[in-house]
């Protein structure tokens, strides 16, 4: 057997020789090889041949003979036009393909867009400042039986810090109340108002560390003073109109009379500081003596922030590790439960412990859905332009024979799919602009789509559109360049020259999944949703509305006594907040005369004895309280017994409890469970004493016949007993819904996210019936005239896309349960998957996508075996 | 005098074309070469001068029959042109012309 000279360097030299040299060359090649494999063995003679490859390795050799036929190019400007204007043709011609496709492109692209906006803003926040990558937050781990995380710090912490180390070259204090009540003296009475975004009583450092900058007035001399303050303009236009807020007062709370001495430029949106009314800080001694104090060690106020700015190359652990010391020295008697930590800037607004607006696995979730939204419109448009394709093959057959190659025509769809992908894009530009203000609604954001300072919405959008383009058109396009001419040419291509209809079955099923997916996703946080709404939270929570207490606990009583008197008003309670309730005053309990405190934590909710009535709240054991403005007594709810491992609730009857440090009295009834928080966490202990001095709220049980009638009276009383307070109200069980808005926020999406895939999914499927009933038609002839029934020939349809929902089901419904199961775990308390999430899915799947095909298969199955036999 | 070029590698190829007379191609060519001139001779030069050869209309090519040698590949027999021939003598000329003007021409070999 001759021996072979290595095989790769006869594949390199087939690769690289020019075609018409190779023959010749490789022969001499090879002769030459055995020459020297009997002249210097086989090993060498290797060695050489690879040389002597590489010896041909250059321009003579590699260069191709010209071809004797003239070149064709494959962009040539004639040819490009003539491939968009063919493109506009056919797209002319089939309008509901062009429709259908331009449809479920817009679609989604439009979700594309928008979920890019919505990314971007997030990732945009406060990334404006100067160094901010050297700008961090301080906050607090707090360390007890498990760890809880605040975003404050105790407010003399910023002052030492600031005076002890040269770690931060600005140290910025911020003290944010958000219900302030601001009064401005009118011509007549009093113009009163409150922001949402609250009041904050700033260090001037605040404003060297975050790029705010100032309209009128400067840094220098404002911020200084007690009893000044700076606004944004536009509150300065809310206030005082157009005279010149410089030197106007204002008054907070009743209580503090503040002088303008500076206006900011609006706050950019992208920003999580929010107050847009700063008082200067050393007002802040007057309005609460205890948080302006130096000595402010003992607790937490959340609204206390401290920013600093580090200087360059000093890292945060290294600034951490001199906080334990503070702690030592200024809260000696506590067991070490801070731990203060720095957190960056830019975790601020994605952190959920620290109280982030928005989590960034939301933000890679959405990313997901738009993507796969768009990836559905893309699978749509292959489907159907590859059923579409058979329609083209006398096109195509004709352009191969006067000389098209493949590239030719795989560019000629390629145009024609980007010409769609282009009006798409901008149909799905109009529509982003129309949807925005509902997205800005929902998400409480201010997006704006402003193309011309944006360059990266400019990159977006052609981006998208060529990605679009290139994912939806190569593989129908490749399909089309690839048709044999002389079988195009005879009409003789049928489905399998085409091939693919596996693949287009494996997108409807890719398709199809994704909706079912979402589907389930939808169907599960109704669910939940409603199931947290709906079911027993232990108390009453209808018809109760909230109404803030504004004066002294005197009054409050008078206001009390009055509200009761009304008609429609069945009960009225004072107390620090309702049973559930997102504030969170917990404190270690002392319970009968321990010396240690408790491990746990209880939930104090003050209120006095008619909360109980109001509320519906059951008793377990023992008595309700008797009335009283200061503590006497506690209530406590049954897990307050279970913490403490009493066998029976009615052990705890008449034992001493002290909470709050000087709270104290005996334990005269249990409470049944109530939901004291959302159902994301688990029933507190909770203990109810009365306290008048923490009395927050009015709870006004109303009763359910004229309602209008009662409110306004309600109204009337509240408003005659503060004049010079702002009404406000709430309903308990609006207040509820209200822990749930992010899980109703994504019911929405999802909502309509899997309407959108549910649609997108239809047309594909709509396609694809179609296409099938345009290669049955004379299947479905010889079957009618062999005697088959309608209902047989539908089923041929019927099994078809049956059988893939059914795929696509059992592909999606572990891929959703293992989604949803993870989300539930959020909730302490939540709904388990049933089965019949399942069946309701694919039962919807099902009957949608029969609806879908019914129209187009009863067509088929209806025409004449006499025509679509006639003709061959 | 005006006529194309001629490097002295070509040269050698043109003549060991002329001696194969009508069988020459390039394996061949290659080891009659080394073996007249005594020095290494790659494949590729070989074939390189050839092709420049041909582009000067010194040599002509066309594809042997397939043998069953060399994996059954065709061979590209070149043969000389006339032009390669008289271009050959005109070289030849040109050098006899200075041999016979040299005054010693035996004292060139003796080393100095």
């Amino acid at each position: 057997m001759p021996l072979k000279p290595p095989l790769l360097a006869d594949r390199f030299l087939k690769f690289f020789c020019a075609p018409h040299l190779l023959e010749e060359v490789q022969g001499d090649l090879h002769e030459e090889f055995e020459y020297q494999v009997k002249h210097v063995g086989v090993r060498r003679a290797r060695w050489r041949y690879w040389l002597d490859v590489l010896g041909f390795f250059q321009p003579r050799y590699i260069k191709r003979k010209p071809s004797q036929y003239p070149q064709t190019y494959l962009f040539s400007l004639n040819m490009l036009r003539n491939y968009f204007k063919i493109a506009l043709r056919s797209l002319q011609r089939n309008k509901v393909y062009t429709s259908i496709n331009l449809l479920g492109l817009s679609l989604g692209m439009t979700c594309g867009l928008l979920i890019f906006l919505l990314v971007k803003y997030h990732l945009s926040f406060d990334n404006f400042h100067a160094h901010s990558d050297r700008i961090y937050r301080i906050v607090t781990e707090q360390h007890r039986d498990n760890i809880s995380y605040v975003s404050a710090v105790p407010s003399p912490l910023g002052k030492v810090f600031r005076n002890d180390y040269t770690f931060a070259e600005k140290v910025g204090r911020i003290c944010t109340f958000e219900d302030m009540l601001i009064s401005i003296k009118a011509e007549k009475g009093l113009n009163k108002f409150k922001e949402p975004q609250g009041v904050a009583f700033t260090e001037p450092e605040y404003f060297a560390i975050f790029n705010f900058p100032l309209s009128v007035g400067s840094f220098q001399n404002a911020l200084n003073e007690p009893n000044t303050g700076i606004i944004t303009e536009r509150i300065a236009r809310k206030y005082f109109g157009n005279t010149n807020p410089i030197n106007q007062i204002f008054r907070l709370d009743n209580k503090l009379d503040i002088r303008v001495t500076g206006v900011l430029k609006d706050l950019p949106t992208n920003s999580d500081q929010k107050a847009e009314i700063f008082v200067s800080y050393p007002t802040l001694k007057s309005y609460n003596d205890w948080l302006g104090s130096d000595d402010a060690w003992g607790g937490i106020q959340s609204s206390m922030k401290c920013f600093v700015r580090l200087r360059p190359g000093v890292s945060p652990s290294e600034v951490e590790k001199v906080f334990p010391a503070y702690v030592k020295r200024y809260r000696p008697t506590s067991k070490n439960v801070h731990h203060y930590k720095l957190q960056p800037l830019n975790d601020v607004h994605f952190n959920a412990q620290y109280g982030g607006a928005m989590n960034k696995q939301t933000l890679w979730i959405l990313s997901l859905i738009g993507l796969f939204l768009i990836i559905t419109a893309c699978v749509n448009f292959i489907n159907l332009a590859t059923a579409q394709a058979l329609n083209r093959s006398k096109e195509v057959g004709v352009r191969k024979v006067l000389g098209s190659l493949r590239g030719q025509l795989f560019w000629q769809f390629i145009a024609q799919t980007g010409l769609i992908a282009a009006i798409a894009g901008g149909i799905a530009l109009g529509l982003a602009a129309l949807a925005l203000p509902y997205v800005n609604q929902w998400f409480a954001t201010e997006i704006s789509l402003n193309l011309l300072t944006d360059w990266r919405l400019v990159a977006f959008i052609p981006a998208l559109i060529l990605i679009v383009t290139f994912f939806a058109g190569s593989y129908p396009g490749l399909i089309l360049a690839g048709f044999q001419p002389i079988l195009a040419l005879k009409g003789k291509l049928s489905q399998q020259n085409i091939g693919g209809f596996n693949t287009r079955r494996a997108l409807i099923v890719v398709q199809f999944s994704i909706s079912q997916v979402l589907i389930i996703g939808m169907i599960v946080i109704a669910r939940q949703i409603y199931y947290a709404q709906k079911a027993d939270l232990g108390f009453n929570k209808d018809a109760i509305m909230l109404l803030p207490i504004a004066s002294t606990p005197q009054q409050a009583k008078t206001v009390k006594a009055q509200l009761q008197s009304l008609a429609g008003v069945e009960q009225v309670s004072l107390c620090y907040s309702a049973p559930a309730s997102n504030g969170h005053w917990q404190t270690a309990p002392h319970y009968d005369n321990h010396s240690e405190e408790e491990s746990f934590r209880v939930s104090v909710r003050a209120a006095d004895n008619d909360y109980l009535a109001t509320f519906d709240l059951q008793l377990a054991a023992g008595r309700n309280i008797y009335p009283s403005d200061t503590v006497k007594e506690f209530l406590v709810n049954e897990t307050f017994a279970k913490k403490l491992n009493v066998a029976s609730p009615s052990d705890l009857l008449g034992k001493n409890l002290r909470v709050n440090g000087n709270m104290t009295g005996p334990i005269v009834g249990v409470v049944k469970d109530f939901h004291d928080h959302s159902f994301h966490e688990d029933i507190n202990a909770v203990c109810i004493p009365s306290a008048s001095d923490f009395y927050n709220n009015y709870a006004v049980k109303i009763s359910t016949a004229n309602v209008p009638a009662t409110m306004a009276a309600v109204e009337k009383t509240w408003s005659k007993m503060h004049p010079d307070q702002l009404y406000e109200y709430t309903f308990l069980d609006e207040h509820i819904a209200s822990f749930y808005e992010t899980e109703a926020l994504m019911l929405k999406l999802i909502q309509l996210f899997s309407l959108i895939a549910v649609f997108i999914g239809c047309l594909g499927l709509y396609g694809l019936i179609s296409f099938m009933a345009a290669q049955k038609t004379k299947e479905i002839g010889i079957r009618k005239v062999l005697g088959s029934s309608l209902a047989q020939i539908l089923w041929i349809f019927g099994k078809e896309f049956a059988r893939l929902i059914v795929v696509a089901f059992l592909v999606a419904a572990p891929i959703a349960w293992w989604f949803m199961n993870q989300w539930l775990q959020d909730f302490k308390f939540h709904i388990t998957i049933q089965p019949w999430i399942f069946f309701v899915t694919i039962a919807i799947t099902l009957l949608v996508a029969t609806l879908t095909v019914i129209y187009e298969a009863t067509k088929a199955a209806l025409v004449n075996p006499v025509k679509s036999l006639k003709s061959e | 005098m005006k006529r194309t070029y001629l490097g002295e590698f070509e040269e050698i190829v043109l003549l060991a074309v002329a001696v194969l007379n009508g069988q020459a191609y390039g394996v061949l060519l290659m080891h009659e070469i080394i073996e007249q001139t005594d020095r290494s001779v790659r494949l590729n030069q070989v074939h390189s001068a050839l092709q420049r050869l041909e582009e000067k209309g010194m040599v002509r090519s066309e594809m042997g029959e397939p043998t069953n040698e060399r994996g059954g590949r065709r061979k590209r027999l070149f043969s000389v042109t006339a032009f390669g021939q008289r271009t050959l003598q005109e070289i030849q000329e040109v050098r006899a012309s200075f041999w016979e003007r040299m005054a010693n021409p035996l004292k060139l070999t003796m080393p100095i």
